[in-house]
């Protein structure tokens, strides 16, 4: 395992369809009626970023020892449906402590036009 | 206050791995969910926070005005599991929000928003 904090992963565009929005709003009781859910960062900041940490051979992450910790979103604005926008992930920070390795992933999701739409922390544990 | 009460379906957590994109089988395969330990399929910690973050909506006056949230996933909820929700103002554009299941252990801890002014 090599410490990848402070790393950069590629951007990643992310569609944020009408459909699938209200697919997300139903499993988790909103009103589809109610636009883009605020956690629907979850699929558009989220998900679109932590596959490329979880398969970076540099981080070597134990998939079957993962643990989400915690989670924070900060939103700038939410966006609409329609929209498409960009993610970049950052390792902000990547510690082992008490055999326990401690990942945070930080993702910046930007509109078309390139301003900040949100900001993901993910906490991730990975036991030994 | 807003609360909601919500008895957790393999239904629901298939619905929601299928739209936000986590397909982890540790959520929609009970066998594998076994074979790294677990009783069963567990929820996302993720569709807990969304669940949190509807009822915390609804004690801000619209999703809209969520500006910031966060949460400690603190304990695994299974299908039948049931999680009450709770969000409450707590002055300054906080609310704190409390997720406990049914024998009154919390599953998201540290659990607050942030509206707009």
């Amino acid at each position: 395992m090599v410490a990848v904090a402070g790393k950069t992963y590629p951007a990643v565009r992310f569609d944020i369809e009408q459909e699938r929005v209200a697919e997300f709003a139903r499993a988790i009781g909103a009103d589809p009626e109610d636009g883009v859910p605020p956690t629907f960062a979850a699929a558009y900041a989220l998900e679109a970023t932590a596959p490329q940490l979880f398969g970076d051979e540099d981080a070597a992450i134990d998939f079957g020892k993962l643990l989400h910790a915690e989670q924070e979103f900060e939103w700038h604005r939410h966006p609409r449906a329609g929209e498409t926008v960009t993610s970049v992930a950052r390792v902000a920070s990547d510690a082992s402590r008490r055999g326990m390795r401690f990942v945070t992933l930080e993702t910046d999701t930007s509109d078309a036009d390139g301003a900040l739409v949100c900001r993901s922390r993910a906490l991730f544990v990975v036991r030994s | 206050m807003s609360e909601q009460r919500v008895t957790f379906t393999r239904e629901q957590i298939a619905a929601y791995a299928e739209a936000s994109g986590d397909h982890n089988p540790i959520h929609l395969d009970d066998e594998f969910a076994r074979s790294v330990g677990l009783p069963s399929v567990i929820a996302h910690g993720m569709l807990q926070m969304g669940i949190a973050a509807t009822v915390a909506a609804e004690a801000a006056g619209g999703p809209g005005r969520l500006r910031r949230m966060s949460v400690r996933f603190a304990g695994m909820v299974v299908p039948g599991d049931t999680v009450t929700f709770t969000a409450m103002p707590a002055g300054d554009g906080r609310i704190e929000i409390k997720a406990v299941n049914q024998r009154g252990e919390p599953v998201l801890t540290k659990a607050v928003a942030e509206v707009a002014p």
